[in-house]
């Protein structure tokens, strides 16, 4: 969206559709019922905090902000592709070795250490599942599009909303699912992906991937909270990526979930 | 780059070690396939793809059953080489995979229920899981250390479990989803934090558990969001947090959860602190027999004892930042696959809780003793119990929660007197659940040994027998209040 003043009139608000931007209300939309769409669930329990990141700040050890890690344990600014497929995972599938992160949750600026992250690999909005690719070994990205909620399944709100006790705080981060079919990552870690609309990706990023959606979990709930992330405010919140599955399980669960249409799994 | 549509025809196996070669049996009264060039030891090989002249011209493989390892190698590989309505003959051992099935109408049939074992490791996921495929059985054989589910059955029409294993898996023991026309039979379950059977996701299911113990489990079975001539007869669920559980939530489809029948088991002593388990799990210890938020489900001649909590209890759930609102009771009706083709549900119509109550259940001929909260309970949170069409009918018990209900909600009869005497308030499970045992670590809680268990009769020289024609019909007028073991 942007803003435009025209001959004096009262500013007008005029919708642009940016092609491969997230379409406006996405992460709201994907919301709701587990079970509409064919999916692969995996759990990854909290392995790590550090200051490192191998995407923004390679070989660079300390050089970040403080970061939660998940999947993959040995995640850290040295990490390759290499050296991430043949380290352990937190995952309860032991193939996905996988890196997930996120900045650490500050309440009142102490580390909130994450309970685990719930992952789930879906076709994006309207997409068909059949005609999704695999993330190539290696690729790297960084999504920025965000939003909180309570338990795993409730509405996604901007802010943090005030969670019952038996509902925790978790944050929720959507993944670009469409790829320029030629970068593993990009000088901004985003620009070699983005997002699908209406069922079909941009000329520029012509290939379609899973959409991948990080939900972390943290014993946050009831009153009296004071977040922030090690990033800087709550509108700084965002996850990165780095496919070092096992590749040939990645492939087959994919095509044995997605591509057959079935829906491997459910969080709770 | 492939699409992942192309990568069907080559199916991932995982970390295939193939079977003890010493127990390795082959029976001379079959009429084996061919040798092939997998010849007929298991190897240690973790390659995925089977040989193609042993695997994808199923016109050289003659017509007698697939055998596993004489063979093939590996189940995956048999199961690749098999084609609708084939026989799959796994010979004892011990098979550290985990099966994918994407063909119809195979049975896959272990030699020995206790012998042919599919051990994960820890490392695996399922023991096997049947995705999108239709018709297919699993007959005698044990799961065990798997870090999802020992046998599980994903988007199918037609299946069936019989004489099956799960043990020490990380979320279910024996799993159908989104699945329906199954039977689940001669089974037994352990050592679950979800439950030891599910079946979930389905209306109508066309379904029957028969005859299955289910036991340290976080739940003996659940059900979300299922039923429609769905049938749990003739078994046991003991020593788990909780016993028999359907449920209602809006987290995942078809909600809510109706038309279970539960008749003729035997629940007992599922007040046991030391196993795996989920949140719900923990809410749930110490009750028989609890529908949480279901509907219309029918629990009769059940044999029900010995519950820190209720012996049957009709409960509600009280769902926080809901997925969605519950459906009004004129959409009750509604098959799963209309659920399925609704547009999700707008952000800013969904309530900020949900009370699920349980609905128009009939609780009848029941016998319960020693239950400490109740033999018989109806509660909500917020609405007015005499409300909610439940009755109940001709059951043998002591205490009931509020006092005298089958004088209040008798069956066919209208409701009348006092519900507030001695009424159940469960709002305090909610805070009893904070201080619970917590959940214990699947792969090393306490479990007894596996017991001795029925092997399948003929498992040898039976013929294939896909799941075609499933559910088979129960006789419910037949089944008596089971006696104490």
């Amino acid at each position: 969206m942007i803003s435009a003043c025209a001959d004096g009139s009262d500013e007008q608000v005029i919708e642009v559709e940016v092609p491969g931007a997230a379409p406006p209300g996405l992460i709201e939309s994907l919301g709701g019922p587990q079970g509409r769409v064919p999916q692969l669930v995996v759990e990854c329990f909290f392995s790590h905090s550090s200051f490192d990141d191998p995407i923004v700040y390679p070989g660079d050890p300390g050089a970040s902000h403080l970061h939660h890690f998940f999947g993959n344990h040995s995640t850290d600014a040295n990490s390759t592709y290499e050296s991430l497929i043949a380290a352990d995972t937190t995952c309860n599938d032991q193939q996905d070795t996988a890196a997930y992160w996120t900045p650490a949750l500050l309440d009142d600026g102490r580390e909130v250490e994450p309970t685990k992250a719930v992952i789930y690999y879906r076709p994006g909005l309207d997409v068909d599942p059949a005609a999704i690719e695999v993330y190539p070994p290696g690729m790297a990205m960084i999504s920025r599009l965000t939003a909180w909620t309570c338990g795993s399944a409730g509405t996604r709100e901007q802010e943090p909303p005030e969670c019952p006790s038996n509902r925790s705080l978790h944050l929720v981060v959507v993944f670009p699912d469409c790829w320029n079919g030629k970068d593993l990552d990009s000088i901004d870690h985003t620009v070699h992906v983005a997002y699908s609309g209406g069922g079909t990706c941009p000329d520029s990023h012509p290939r379609l991937l899973p959409q991948l959606t990080l939900t972390i979990e943290y014993p946050i709930s009831g009153s009296g909270h004071d977040l922030s992330l090690s990033s800087g405010d709550l509108s700084t919140a965002h996850a990165d990526f780095i496919n070092s599955w096992n590749q040939e399980k990645l492939e087959a669960d994919l095509g044995l979930c997605l591509a057959r249409n079935v829906v491997c799994g459910v969080s709770r | 780059m492939r699409r992942i549509g192309a990568a069907l025809g080559v199916l991932l196996l995982l970390a295939a070690c193939g079977a003890d070669p010493d127990d390795a049996v082959v029976r001379d009264t079959r009429t084996p396939r061919p040798a092939t060039s997998a010849g007929t030891e298991p190897t240690e090989s973790t390659e995925a793809d089977p040989q193609p002249d042993e695997a994808t011209d199923s016109t050289d493989m003659g017509s007698g059953p697939l055998l596993v390892p004489e063979q093939f190698p590996t189940i995956q590989q048999a199961v690749d080489a098999a084609v609708p309505g084939d026989l799959i003959l796994i010979s004892p051992g011990t098979y550290h995979e985990a099966v994918n099935v994407t063909t119809d109408e195979l049975t896959i049939r272990g030699l020995s229920r206790a012998d042919v074992i599919l051990d994960g490791e820890f490392e695996l996921d399922n023991g096997i899981r049947v995705l999108g495929a239709n018709g297919v059985a699993i007959e005698n054989m044990t799961a065990m250390n798997f870090t999802k589910n020992g046998f599980f059955w994903t988007g199918v029409e037609g299946y069936r479990g019989s004489y099956l294993t799960a043990y020490r898996t990380g979320d279910y023991g024996v799993y159908a989803f989104d699945s329906s026309k199954g039977l689940l039979e001669h089974s037994y379950a352990a050592g679950s934090p979800d439950a030891g059977f599910y079946i979930g996701e389905c209306y109508t299911c066309d379904a029957v558990i028969d005859d299955v113990i289910s036991e340290h489990n976080g739940l003996g079975y659940s059900g979300t969001n299922s039923g429609g001539n769905l049938l749990i007869v003739n078994s046991t669920f003991r020593f788990n947090r909780a016993g028999i559980v359907p449920n209602s939530g809006s987290y995942e489809l078809c909600y809510p959860e109706r038309e279970t029948t539960i008749v003729g088991n035997l629940v007992y002593s599922n007040n046991q602190a030391d196993t795996p388990a989920i949140d719900v799990a923990i809410l749930a210890m110490g009750n028989g027999i609890l529908s949480a938020g279901g509907v219309r489900n029918l629990i009769e001649r059940n044999r029900v004892w010995d519950h820190d909590k209720t012996g049957i209890g009709l409960v509600p759930f009280l769902e926080e930042n809901p997925a969605d609102d519950q459906p009004p009771q004129s959409e009750w009706g509604r098959s799963c696959a209309e659920s399925k083709s609704d547009a999700p549900p707008d952000p800013a119509t969904v309530p900020e809780v949900v009370l699920w109550d349980s609905h128009d259940n009939e609780v009848r001929g029941n016998a319960l003793s020693d239950n400490r909260e109740g033999d018989l309970a109806v509660a909500s949170a917020g609405t007015d119990i005499s409300t909610l069409g439940n009755c109940f009918a001709d059951n043998d018990f002591t205490r009931s929660r509020p006092s005298a209900v089958e004088s209040l909600a008798p069956c066919g009869d209208p409701v009348s007197g006092d519900w507030s005497a001695d009424s159940l308030d469960v709002a305090t499970w909610l805070v009893e659940a904070a201080s619970r045992p917590p959940s214990v670590n699947f792969q090393t809680a306490k479990l007894p040994p596996i017991p001795e268990l029925d092997e399948m009769p003929n498992a040898a020289d039976a013929p294939a027998d896909p799941a075609t024609n499933m559910p088979p019909s129960v006789d419910l007028a037949a089944i008596e209040v089971p006696a104490k073991p």
